[in-house]
């Protein structure tokens, strides 16, 4: 078989400048100063091959160079070095309705997009009426007006319709099944499910996991830039659930001077643990986590509480929980929390905790304790999208037919 | 063999038609949500002319026009003018602008600066419908030079294309660049005989260096040659060597962008 897409150690070298002000750019700080640079590798000696029909699923964590790999293989940026081959025409996905420009009607966008996408005006045209139904009966109505009138879910919609009916030989897409509703997310993947269908090669970035292993034959695990493995979906996935459980969630520190903290109070021990149902490997949504520490007090008779933040990997913070305040004397303090099954989202998260004197006084933050993710987990479904919000909570929400007549 | 040719062809094809769609999308937004419209680009330059027009007849001494009327001189450099300077602008910023493409979708990124274009061809074809009929209005016709129009305006496009792919090149590393345009806009404007002629200049003993230093010069005498009855203040000698000027800054943009294309999106 011929390999439709073949990569040969590429690596993709971008330089950050040391300093965090982008002002030593200026040539007064060039002129004064050493250039300074710190070389990062965002891709590092990847190879792999696909053969026609492929459908490779690329998975890691944030910062994996997931995307910068595929802006390679989009020919959207050059890599350092290292050969890329694809015979084919390609057509890459990273956003949906790319170059959309809000004055314009979405007509024209549909047009504008089209063109940019790759599609030659014949195409478009020829394609035009099934596009606009599949992007739905909203938007027949408002198809002459600017697409900045457009609802989020419309303009979705309406880039998503124009990507489904591309018909290049290689698709290469970033998670833009991730959009719309549930409804047209289902209208989406039996879309996605019809091209992988057609002998079609897919490139697809994901981190559900689950769209992965249902519509890839291969996987790509990416970490820090170089490939963790390549090769049959089942077998990769299985890997990197079971190196994700073996991430240990623990700081354990023997020796009181080497550990974090100060001259009051320093880190003992810090454990999260997730139960795991089952054949389960990674926390999920299910999972319930327990998380507990320990910590040197070195003053005697203190007032001291703790208190917990969970920051989303945004930055944002999920909650805040506090200890009750209790009067404490120096040796060895300990403290436990349990937080729910269905209660955070899928997602990355950091804990951060504080002990806090006297209800007001921070005698030591010790931020990013653990750095988690929760996976997602859904049953019998056919929608594959990012499930929004930071919380998922399952609260009783019954449903009911109370009358028959209209 | 045939099939990577018929594929070729197809992808020129499609190259050009998003060259059109870009353009045509630059037109219509250009005016989008004004009460005017189109009419804009009719205001704009008769509103430049009259103010130099004043300028001329109580503040200035620049008194020598040759005889020719001075709303044409004027109308006709401000004409000149204003297509190089919004397509060396809108070229240069052009990259930048349409980051949002260029990060996302691959294709020629020389589509973009070309695009750029549309606007001020646009303008420019309104512009010179204005000054035909100013022209008549002062009763001087229009002689057959005016065939020799297309052939000015090719290499003031080409010029001015090639100056914009040089700084969109330049400008998306260093942003310096971008406050350099407004300079050569604005004060290029004063050191081109724009709104006066170069019967002003012609006599200086640095005159023929600078016809090489600023094909401007030729150009817009060229340009004013093709249009207004009579006018010629330049040789063709001198029209040509700035035709050969435009010509070669012309490759130079084409080059430094081929060579630098393939780092623009390291930058954005």
């Amino acid at each position: 078989m011929n390999s439709i897409v073949s990569v040969s150690s590429i690596s993709k070298k971008y330089q950050l400048p040391l300093s965090k002000k982008e002002a030593s750019n200026s040539f007064v700080n060039k002129f004064f100063s050493k250039k300074e640079y710190v070389e990062y590798w965002a891709v590092n000696d990847v190879s792999f091959t696909l053969n026609k029909g492929d459908k490779l699923g690329i998975i890691g964590n944030n910062g994996a160079g997931k995307s910068t790999l595929l802006k390679i293989l989009s020919k959207i940026t050059k890599p350092t070095t290292g050969k890329v081959n694809i015979q084919g025409k390609i057509a890459s996905l990273l956003e949906v309705g790319t170059g959309f420009h809000p004055e314009l009607s979405g007509r024209d966008n549909i047009y504008l997009n089209g063109a940019i996408l790759g599609m030659s005006k014949k195409q478009i045209t020829q394609q035009f009426d099934e596009i606009v139904e599949f992007a739905g009966d909203q938007i027949i109505k408002f198809l002459d007006t600017p697409v900045k009138r457009y609802s989020s879910g419309m303009y979705v919609r309406l880039g998503f319709a124009i990507s489904a009916h591309l018909d290049p030989d290689i698709l290469i897409v970033d998670e833009v099944l991730a959009v719309g509703d549930a409804d047209f997310q289902k209208k989406s993947l039996g879309k996605m499910k019809e091209v992988a269908s057609k002998e079609k090669t897919i490139l697809f970035v994901s981190h559900n996991l689950t769209a992965v292993a249902n519509l890839c034959n291969k996987t790509l695990h990416l970490e820090k830039g170089y490939v963790k493995q390549f090769g049959e979906t089942g077998e990769v996935l299985n890997n990197y659930l079971s190196a994700m459980q073996n991430n240990l969630l623990l700081q354990d520190f023997e020796d009181i001077h080497v550990a974090p903290g100060n001259d009051l109070v320093r880190l003992k021990y810090a454990k999260l643990t997730p139960s795991l149902i089952g054949a389960q490997l990674i926390a999920d949504v299910r999972s319930s986590l327990k998380i507990e520490f320990e910590f040197w007090n070195l003053l005697d008779n203190q007032n001291l509480n703790i208190s917990l933040h969970i920051y989303a990997s945004t930055g944002e913070c999920i909650f805040n929980v506090g200890t009750e305040p209790k009067i404490l004397n120096k040796g060895v303090v300990q403290a436990s929390l349990l937080i729910p099954g269905y209660f955070l989202n899928d997602g990355n998260y950091i804990v951060s905790f504080m002990i806090v004197k006297d209800k007001s006084i921070v005698l030591f933050n010790f931020e990013e304790v653990f750095n988690f993710e929760i996976a997602d987990f859904r049953e019998e479904t056919t929608w594959y999208g990012k499930w929004p919000g930071y919380v998922r909570p399952q609260f009783d929400f019954p449903i009911q037919q109370v009358s028959q007549k209209i | 063999m045939s099939f990577i040719t018929t594929s070729r062809i197809i992808q020129v094809r499609n190259d050009l038609e998003l060259l059109l769609i870009l353009a045509k999308r630059d037109i219509s937004v250009r005016y989008k949500q004004t009460f005017l419209g189109i009419i804009w680009a009719i205001i704009k330059p008769l509103v430049t002319m009259s103010v130099f027009l004043f300028a001329f007849k109580n503040v200035s001494n620049i008194h020598d026009l040759g005889g020719y009327p001075i709303q044409l001189v004027i109308f006709s450099g401000v004409l000149f003018w204003n297509f190089f300077a919004n397509t060396f602008q809108f070229s240069s910023n052009s990259i930048l602008t349409n980051s949002n493409l260029i990060s996302k979708v691959y294709f020629p990124r020389i589509i973009i600066p070309i695009s750029a274009i549309s606007v001020p061809f646009i303008d420019f074809i309104i512009g010179f419908i204005i000054y035909i009929i100013l022209s008549f209005s002062l009763n001087y016709s229009i002689s057959l030079h005016i065939l020799y129009l297309p052939v000015a305006f090719f290499f003031l496009l080409l010029f001015s294309l090639g100056l914009g792919f040089i700084f969109a090149s330049f400008a998306i590393k260093h942003r310096d660049f971008l406050q350099i345009i407004p300079l050569i806009v604005q004060y290029g404007f004063f050191v081109t005989p724009i709104i006066y002629t170069s019967n002003e200049i012609i006599s200086k003993t640095w005159f023929k260096y600078y016809l090489f230093i600023n094909p401007l010069v030729g150009l817009v005498e060229f340009f004013r040659f093709s249009l207004i009855q009579g006018y010629q203040v330049l040789s063709f000698f001198d029209f040509f060597v700035s035709c050969l000027l435009s010509i070669v800054v012309f490759v130079l943009g084409l080059l430094v962008f081929k060579f630098k294309e393939s780092t623009f999106v390291d930058y954005l």
